[in-house]
């Protein structure tokens, strides 16, 4: 975990101090709205019709019980008792009244916290494998990493006014927990003949034009990073585009300057920048670095782990779908699922904040993680302590066994929240959660992600679901049109569209179509969803989504 | 979650409004434009003219409440002045707001009330166009009355328009022609005009609007023996057409660390398409690459790099750039640089922000020293090994 020292204490405090004077500015009308919308966007303060919703950065997912309990303060004092963690590894309050504001930054900076950043055409909060520090499968913690080019990102003179959004996500394990395939850069900590490095990406993004990243640079020596990245950032300000909003991110600058070309502009901005880097970036990475060191992880024993796991049916469940492998075989990573059935995807009450913080001081190492599947996620318990970490989920709501399972779903906020929605997203989520949990096939079925957006701007990721459900408006009409076989992991697949889209009434029962085709032809119960696709392709899946299609073609 | 949720790009919204709406009827374009909330919030302007009654009765009978600026240029016929409360009483329009030049503009512009005469274009840039931007800033879009067949610019017009990414222009009128406007006045019994029996087909203002011989364009009475077409209410091309912009530039202000200064280059400055002296400034679009003026600065000693609106941050690289290639000499940010970015604009090598004599009045030299410390807290000093 890192602590802010006395440089980042002083830079916030100043932040804080400039916005509380910017909001001044605002009412006193030396600012127009024009002007102040890009400032409070930079920190974090969005409007909408009629309330502001202030977005705060978990800098790459983590957070420790004192943060935790903050942001349940926040919660209960400025909002209306609740916070929506989003997959971008940040949580939003919804309620905040502008005047409001400055206190609530303030607050957020006594814990080392802020919201700079988290929304505006700049570098947006580095996002980083929700597993970093505990997964068995790592190479090296990506965090400092991230950290270093949060400090480094944070108030660029340079790069506040880009032409769009831009978004970076690191990871250290070789299993893609971070999606970087999907962001503007996305990092991959490799190691060439020793030395560490990264595969640096380019150019993946979702939204209304989905792509999958290209490598820019197979492996990029560690010291090289910041310089690096400036360089393409340095070049994308230039090159992408300012007259459409649509085609302002860098993958459509990729697209339309071409990989090579790119590649010559920032080779060349490289070479002079990387003059102005003289080791101080890579002293200051060896501090950061000790702040990551791993928790001091204690030896008892995990009977009680495995009598639970034996007696309590209930129990195996959750530790079935819900734990993680640790790299020390004796402790477990939980993932606390947000998705109990019925209810919003994501958001988590001031009580449920406080219970994790409370969780995560006793029984964690003090640390929490949020997960770009709004999950929140303990990742150091100790296997002896997870019944009793189980039992004092189940009293929040906070047990639901189904992390990875079909109710385990990513959902935009959709037409119930969000002003550019073309459809509703959340109740079809939770329609779908509750009829399988209804059919009991939800363990059956096993392993599956549907993600479901509201409109083509994709918030809800639905390119990459196994299953995507993209809500549209049809002559005001909803429809719904499935993708299939997205995959967000390390070999990034966009999905493909099965054909014609389907009534709001008509989307539950063709998922369930799908499911059911999916339990009959599935090779044995080994063979996951996203597995049967790929071994059979799209027909089958067709045939089960569109059976009266099949029998016209048939006759 | 309330994020922000901005429309589409007006462009956009436009294009799809257009398809939309391809064949519906005026009355349908305008009852939509009221409704539909890819228009959003709106307003119909209106001359009180010699055809302005047909909109603005359509308009009566859907929603009287509706927004409707009537721009009084202090120059009109005292006829229009009379017809206008006239027709907003008999038509129940009871949210007509009257619209006036700015009256220090006008002291310092046009104080003779001369300046239709020497120039017309910069005459209706402050009676018509600065009142109605002015006026029209919060709504979304405005509605007017032109038609296709009313002149050269206007014969490709659309029910709905693009302006310059700002707003959406609303017509539900453009594929009317003359007779159907004089049939609806007619068929509805509403009053006319009093000058339209006088032979004024087109009415403006009274120095700019004369006769129209029977045969002749209707609109020919407008600005007769001027090039000048439209009043620059509208927009040509999706430019406004306005009067000479450079004149206030004398002006600007220089920001430095110091505050507020005078300009003290008397070199003036030239484009990169003029060849360079160490007297001439030399000025630069925020399109350049700047990889591409390697070899060309040797003998520059000034450069003004120019900020074309304060969302545009091409101009801190091209700064960052100039610097890494070396360049030692002055160097100038132009334009639209608010005072929260003068500690970007430093740290990305810029000397001085030059800004227009309004931006300064409106933030004031306390709001640019604010951030003359911005050498402190500067995370790129730090990872650099330069603190
Ligand atoms: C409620 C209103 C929301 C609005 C109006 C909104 C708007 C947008 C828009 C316009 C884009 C496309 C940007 C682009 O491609 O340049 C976008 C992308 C995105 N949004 Fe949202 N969003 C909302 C809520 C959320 C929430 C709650 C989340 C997280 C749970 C989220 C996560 C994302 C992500 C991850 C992307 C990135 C897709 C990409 O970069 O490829 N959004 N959003
Ligand atoms: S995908 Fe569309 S509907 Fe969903 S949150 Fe994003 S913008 Fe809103
Ligand atoms: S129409 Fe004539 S008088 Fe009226 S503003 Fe334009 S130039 Fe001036």
């Amino acid at each position: 975990m890192y602590n802010y020292d006395s440089f980042d204490v002083e830079f916030i405090r100043e932040r804080c101090a400039q916005f509380r004077a910017q909001v001044e500015r605002r009412i006193d009308g030396s600012l127009t709205e024009d002007e102040f919308k890009p400032l409070r966007l930079m920190n974090g303060l969005y409007l909408q019709l009629h309330a502001y919703m202030l977005r705060v950065t978990i800098p790459y997912g983590t957070l420790n019980s004192g943060k935790m309990r903050q942001l349940a303060m926040i919660a209960d004092k400025w909002d209306k008792g609740y916070g929506h963690f989003t997959t971008r590894q940040n949580i939003q309050y919804n309620w905040p009244e502008l005047r409001d504001v400055p206190d609530m930054l303030d607050a957020l900076a006594e814990v080392d916290m802020h919201a700079i950043q988290s929304s505006g055409n700049t570098v947006r909060n580095v996002t980083a494998d929700h597993f970093a520090g505990a997964a068995a499968d790592e190479i090296e913690d990506p965090r400092p990493v991230a950290e270093l080019l949060r400090q480094w990102s944070t108030d660029h003179p340079e790069f506040q006014f880009l032409p769009r959004k831009f978004k970076i996500a690191v990871t250290g394990s070789p299993n893609d927990r971070a999606v970087t395939r999907a962001h503007d850069i996305g990092l991959l900590m490799a190691t060439r003949d020793g030395e560490p490095g990264f595969e640096v990406i380019v150019g993946g993004g979702l939204g209304r034009t989905p792509m999958v990243g290209q490598t820019l640079c197979e492996f990029l020596p560690k010291a090289d990073l910041l310089p690096y990245v400036e360089a393409i950032v340095s070049a994308y300000n230039l090159l992408g585009r300012r007259d459409n909003k649509y085609k302002a991110r860098i993958k459509i600058t990729l697209h339309e300057t071409g990989l090579d070309e790119l590649r010559e502009v920032v080779d060349e901005r490289f070479a002079a920048i990387r003059a102005t880097y003289t080791g101080a970036d890579q002293l200051r990475l060896r501090e950061i670095e000790q702040q990551f060191a791993p928790p001091a992880l204690s030896t008892k024993a995990i009977e009680p782990f495995e009598t639970a796991k034996r007696y309590d049916p209930i129990f195996r469940a959750w530790s079935d779908t819900n734990l993680a492998e640790h790299f020390n075989p004796d402790y477990a990573i939980v993932t606390v699922s947000l998705k109990k059935h019925g209810e919003t995807p994501g958001d988590a009450s001031s009580d449920q904040m406080r219970l994790l913080a409370d969780l995560a001081e006793k029984y964690g190492h003090d640390e929490l993680r949020i997960s770009h599947e709004q999950n929140v996620i303990l990742p150091h318990v100790h296997k002896g302590d997870l019944p009793v970490v189980h039992a004092a989920l189940k009293k929040l709501g906070l047990a639901t066994a189904n992390v990875g399972l079909i109710s385990d779903i990513i959902a935009c906020p959709g037409m119930d929240y969000c002003a550019l929605a073309t459809a509703r997203s959340i109740p079809v989520a939770q329609q779908i959660a509750t009829r399988f949990d209804q059919l009991k096939l939800e363990h059956e079925i096993g392993p599956l992600k549907i993600k479901i957006s509201g409109c083509i701007n994709a918030c809800g990721h639905h390119h990459v679901g196994h299953i995507g459900i993209l809500g549209l408006d049809r002559a005001g009409v909803e429809n719904y049109q499935i993708t299939l076989g997205g995959d967000g992991t390390e070999d990034t697949v966009i999905g493909t569209r099965a054909g014609p889209g389907f009534a709001y009434d008509a989307i539950v029962p063709a998922i369930e179509r799908l499911i059911m085709a999916y339990l009959e032809i599935r090779a044995d119960a080994q063979e996951t969803f996203l597995q049967t696709y790929r071994r059979l392709g799209a027909d089958p899946f067709k045939a089960a989504l569109y059976p009266t299609q099949d029998k016209a073609d048939a006759a | 979650m309330p994020l922000e949720a901005p429309l589409a790009p007006v462009i956009e919204r436009v294009a799809d409004l257009n398809a939309r709406y391809k064949h519906h009827s005026a009355t349908a374009v305008l009852e939509h434009a009221l409704a539909d909330p890819m228009v959003g919030s709106i307003a119909m302007v209106s001359s009180f003219g010699a055809e302005s009654v047909a909109l603005l009765h359509m308009l009566s009978v859907m929603d009287r409440s509706t927004p409707v600026l009537f721009l009084d240029t202090e120059m009109l016929f005292e006829e229009t002045l009379i017809y206008q409360r006239e027709v907003a009483d008999k038509l129940g329009l009871h949210n007509v707001r009257v619209i006036r030049p700015d009256r220090d503009q006008m002291f310092a512009r046009d104080n003779s009330g001369n300046l239709h005469r020497s120039d017309p274009d910069a005459c209706c840039v402050l009676r018509k166009t600065e009142p109605l931007q002015k006026a029209l800033d919060g709504f979304d879009g405005w509605i007017t009355g032109r038609k296709r067949f009313q002149g050269k610019n206007r014969t490709t017009l659309e029910f709905f328009e693009d302006e310059d990414g700002k707003r959406i222009k609303v017509n539900p009128l453009v594929h009317w022609t003359p007779q159907d406007v004089s049939d609806y006045i007619t068929n509805n019994r509403l009053p006319r005009h009093p000058l339209v029996a006088g032979g004024y087909p087109s009415i403006g203002c009274a120095p700019c609007t004369s006769r129209v011989a029977p045969g002749e364009d209707a609109r020919a009475g407008r600005w007769r023996g001027a090039e000048k077409e439209e009043c620059g209410i509208h927009f040509v091309n999706g430019k406004m057409v306005r009067g000479n912009e450079t004149e206030v530039s004398d002006a600007n202000v220089v920001v430095s660390d110091d505050g507020f200064g005078g300009d003290d280059w008397t070199g003036g400055f030239a484009p990169l398409s003029e060849p360079q002296t160490a007297d001439v400034g030399l000025d630069l679009p925020s399109d350049t690459m700047p990889e591409n003026l390697s070899g060309q600065l040797d003998d520059v000693t000034l450069i003004r790099v120019d900020f074309p609106s304060f969302a545009d941050g091409r101009g801190f690289t091209i700064a960052r750039q100039l610097r890494l290639m070396g360049y030692k000499g002055r160097l100038r940010a132009r334009g639209h640089v608010i005072a929260d970015q003068y500690a970007m604009a430093r740290r990305s090598g810029f000397d001085e922000v030059e800004i227009s004599a309004d931006l300064a009045a409106r933030q004031p030299q306390d709001q640019w020293r604010a951030r003359a410390n911005w050498q402190t807290h500067d995370y790129q000093s730090r990872l650099r090994g330069v603190i």
